[in-house]
Parts: C-alpha cells; sequence; structure tokens
C-alpha cells in the first residue's frame, strides 16, 4: 500500500514537471512570437537623402546651367565664384541650410531631435551645419566625394531622433 | 472463499489505477488543448495588425525601389547616371496614362504622389507646362497612411528661348490602407 502510494505521488510529481515546463515554453513561445520589429526603417531615408541632396541643383551657376551641390562643394573647397560673381561658399551653405530646414524639421513633438552635416576636404573644413540636440538614437551614412584637382573630399551626416 | 475476495480486491485496485491514468491522460491533454486555443485566439486577434505592418513593409520596400524603376528613373538622362531620381518628363507621361496601370493596383497602393521639399513652391500642382515652378505631383490621390522617401526630382524646361536642366530635392510618399 505504501509502495503504491508512493509511485502514485511521482506520477503526479512528473505530470507537474511537464505542466511547469509546458507552461514556461507557451510563455517563451508567446514572447519571442510577440516581440516587436526592431529593425530601423530610417536607414534607407538618410542614405536617399544625401544622395539626392547632392544631386540638387543650386542657384550658382555657370556656362551649362545650374551647378548641383556636389559640384558647388568642389567649388567652395577651391574658393571659387559662380557666373553672377557670387561666393560659392555663401551659395551653398544658404542651400544647405534652407533644404535641411526643410526636409529634417525641428520643432516640438517632431520625432527628429537633431542632425549634423559635415562636408571636409583635404584642404579643411568646407561647410558645418547642425541643428536641434545630439541624442543616443542616431541614423546616419557618410560618403566620400570625387576627389577634383587633388583635393579629396567627404561628407558626413546624421540625424538624431 | 478467501481466494475469491483477494482476486476481487486486486481486480478493483487495477480499476482505480485506470482510472487515475485516464483522468491524468484527460487533464493533459485538456490543458494543451486550453493552450493551443489561447496561442490561436492571439494568434487570430493580432491578424488585422499583422496585415497592417505587412502593408507598411511593402510600402517601406516600394518607397525606397520605386525611383530605380523604369516608369520613374532618370538615368543617363541628365548627364551622368543618377540613382534616386525621378524624371519629371515621364512622371507626366505616367500620370496621363496611370487608368492603364489600374490606378495603384500595379504597385498595389493607395496614393502616390511626387512632393517637392526645397524650393518650395506653396503646395501648387505641377504640370508639364508650369514646371520646375511648381511642388506637387499626385499621381494617384489617396488618403491612406503614407510612407516616404527622398528623390531627385529632375526635369528639363525652357526659359527665354534657352533649354535648362534642373533637379530639386523631392520626397515620393507612397500611401497604403491602414494605420
Amino acid at each position: 500500500m505504501i509502495k503504491n502510494k508512493r509511485a502514485q505521488e511521482e506520477m503526479v510529481g512528473f505530470a507537474l514537471i511537464i505542466i511547469i515546463v509546458s507552461v514556461i515554453l507557451l510563455v517563451f513561445l508567446g514572447f519571442f512570437l510577440t516581440r516587436p520589429n526592431t529593425q530601423n526603417v530610417q536607414s534607407y531615408e538618410v542614405e536617399n537623402f544625401v544622395q539626392s541632396m547632392l544631386q540638387s541643383s543650386t542657384q550658382c551657376q555657370d556656362f551649362y546651367g545650374y551647378i548641383s551641390v556636389q559640384d558647388l562643394i568642389s567649388m567652395c573647397s577651391s574658393e571659387a565664384l559662380c557666373s553672377d560673381d557670387e561666393d560659392s561658399c555663401a551659395v551653398l551653405s544658404s542651400t544647405l541650410t534652407g533644404i535641411l530646414n526643410n526636409s529634417w524639421a525641428i520643432e516640438q513633438g517632431s520625432k527628429y531631435k537633431g542632425y549634423v552635416l559635415n562636408i571636409t576636404s583635404s584642404n579643411g573644413e568646407v561647410s558645418v551645419i547642425t541643428a536641434g540636440n545630439i541624442t543616443s538614437n542616431s541614423e546616419g551614412t557618410s560618403q566620400e566625394l570625387p576627389s577634383k584637382e587633388g583635393v579629396s573630399m567627404g561628407l558626413l551626416f546624421n540625424v538624431y531622433y | 472463499m478467501q481466494a475469491m475476495v483477494v482476486i476481487k480486491m486486486k481486480t478493483k485496485r487495477g480499476q482505480l489505477k485506470i482510472q487515475q491514468m485516464t483522468i491524468m491522460l484527460l487533464a493533459v491533454t485538456l490543458f494543451f488543448v486550453l493552450a493551443g486555443m489561447l496561442v490561436l485566439v492571439t494568434q487570430v486577434s493580432s491578424l488585422k495588425a499583422k496585415s497592417t505592418i505587412i502593408q507598411s513593409d511593402n510600402a517601406k520596400l516600394l518607397v525606397s525601389k520605386i525611383s530605380d524603376s523604369p516608369e520613374f528613373s532618370c538615368g543617363s538622362s541628365f548627364g551622368t547616371d543618377m540613382g534616386s531620381c525621378v524624371d519629371a518628363d515621364k512622371v507626366f507621361n505616367l500620370k496621363n496614362l496611370i487608368s492603364e496601370y489600374g490606378n495603384g493596383n500595379f504597385w498595389g497602393v493607395e496614393g502616390l504622389q511626387i512632393r517637392k521639399i526645397y524650393p518650395d513652391n506653396n503646395q501648387t500642382e505641377c504640370t508639364s507646362s508650369n514646371f520646375p515652378n511648381c511642388d506637387v505631383i499626385t499621381l494617384i490621390p489617396g488618403n491612406g497612411t503614407g510612407v516616404s522617401n527622398f528623390v531627385s526630382l529632375c526635369g528639363e524646361y525652357n526659359l527665354n528661348g534657352q533649354i535648362f536642366s534642373r533637379c530639386d530635392l523631392a520626397k515620393v510618399i507612397v500611401s497604403y490602407t491602414g494605420s
């Protein structure tokens, strides 16, 4: 009789262990299935922004027409003037500020908290534009620009959110 | 007589054990059935949310690639081979032929719009005659949730008899149903 009771207790214990393990497995499974998608979707946006910005036309003209931001960067780096004798660096700065202000609105309630655009050449700093605050969450891209007359140039852009 | 009583008692104990096992098996089966139903109910209830997520992912994928599709891309029309570039002339032609693209069914979207970011011109709708002094090209009007991506909107225009080409920063906005 005592032997039988012990066997029954062992069976109940075994069943309890199975149930507890199953519950733990189900909890893990549920957690895994409902885990939010943490993939950052903004990376393509930042990369496309930089590429499109470099291709954008500025108010600075040469003999062939409007000069792109990318060409204006190398003009500014070599301190060249536009066809109407306007300073290429001043046009570059106003164009970049306008583009950045309209593209990444840094205001109360906005998901973007700040940005930094840093354009450098082997001669030194070409243009640095910052707005808002630097936070721990950021998305950014860097790009090497085609070198002209032996001057290499690079661009770094970071958006903070 | 005594032997009969012993056999009867042994049989009763055996029946009891079978009953215990049956109850145990039933309880374990019931537990798994209930747990399975719980998972099923959770999955079914989140189907709508999943459908919205899939639509949103599709829209993001589309918006990140659409500027490189033949209907939109500049190719090397503006001198060099340009990526993330939308040819305004192609878009105006596409707008006229949008019914042949099933008004969005071709891309599986609710709405499709190209909006100039800089310089802005008071949200004027673009036509081939007022380009580039305009802001918006609405290919498919739609009111769904929007997903956007940056592109260059490039086009040629006539100024005092001279042909100029110009690229402006713009956003392609794809809308889908759901929130």
